[in-house]
């Protein structure tokens, strides 16, 4: 019987990091695009995250303008808006009380062809829109874009929620 | 109508406010579409952001072309497929 010892076994693979739950984090991201993850200390991924977010949240709104973020008008589309956060509520708020007339009955809307906005926010007949409300592909691209962005911005809430610290891969496989 | 067209007309463009007259090349925008959405998924997705660039790239690509190849194959129902049913239907 030989006494050759059997050859050493590989070392094995480091365990991947463990997910902890961050719920500052989650309140970061969900306040600021990128935030959760700069808190976190991944200062150059929260900064790709925040141009990438608000580039296409504000790209939406040079395509349509104002008028594709809704919250009145537009609120199953506004659902997927709000997810880029506060600024999202913002943009609506100044839209809504900036933009928008109230008509006689008190209901509020876009300024229609030779109708104004007075100082109240009343229609002004005779006037001109306080703004030109986008339509048709123009209006959809925007609307697509403004809530493109919340919903890519619900990806990293999660992501920076459920935290797993990011090692380098010494060879390829899984994610890249 | 023609009586609110002038003064719309010579207002100036407002960026942010006002939409901008892309209806003749709408679908231009979906390349900056497909980049954004890239741009923030592989900064969530890429473990090493020296390749992040790279990443975008490819995936801007794979995204633009699936779309080109999704209009193709719509069109193609729509225009032969569906004629052809319609002409050998009953």
């Amino acid at each position: 019987m030989s006494s050759a010892p059997y050859p050493a076994a590989p070392a094995a693979p480091a365990p991947a990091p463990e997910e902890t739950f961050q719920p500052v984090a989650l309140v970061l991201a969900a306040l600021f695009p990128g935030a959760g993850h700069i808190y976190l200390g991944e200062v150059k991924r929260g900064v790709l995250i925040a141009a990438g977010v608000l580039g296409l949240f504000v790209g939406g709104l040079l395509i349509g303008g104002i008028g594709v973020v809704d919250r009145r008008d537009n609120f199953i589309w506004f659902m997927g808006q709000a997810l880029v956060g506060p600024v999202a509520f913002g943009v609506d708020a100044a839209h809504q009380s900036m933009f928008k007339v109230v008509d006689p009955s008190g209901y509020r809307r876009p300024a229609r062809p030779n109708e104004g906005r007075g100082d109240k926010g009343q229609v002004v007949y005779g006037g001109t829109p306080p703004y030109i409300r986008s339509l048709g592909r123009v209006h959809e691209l925007g609307t697509l874009f403004a809530t493109i962005a919340g919903m890519m911005n619900l990806i990293c809430i999660i992501d920076a929620s459920f935290h797993a610290p990011r090692t380098r891969r010494r060879s390829g496989g899984g994610a890249r | 109508m023609t009586m609110m067209l002038p003064a719309l007309l010579t207002a100036a463009w407002r960026p942010f406010i006002d939409p901008l007259d892309l209806h003749a090349l709408w679908w231009v925008l979906l390349i900056p579409m497909a980049l954004g959405v890239s741009v923030v998924y592989k900064a969530v997705r890429v473990r090493d952001l020296s390749r992040y660039w790279r990443e975008v790239a490819i995936m801007t690509t794979q995204i633009v072309l699936a779309m080109i190849l999704l209009g193709a194959a719509v069109y193609l129902f729509i225009e032969f497929y569906v004629v052809w049913v319609a002409d050998h239907a009953g």
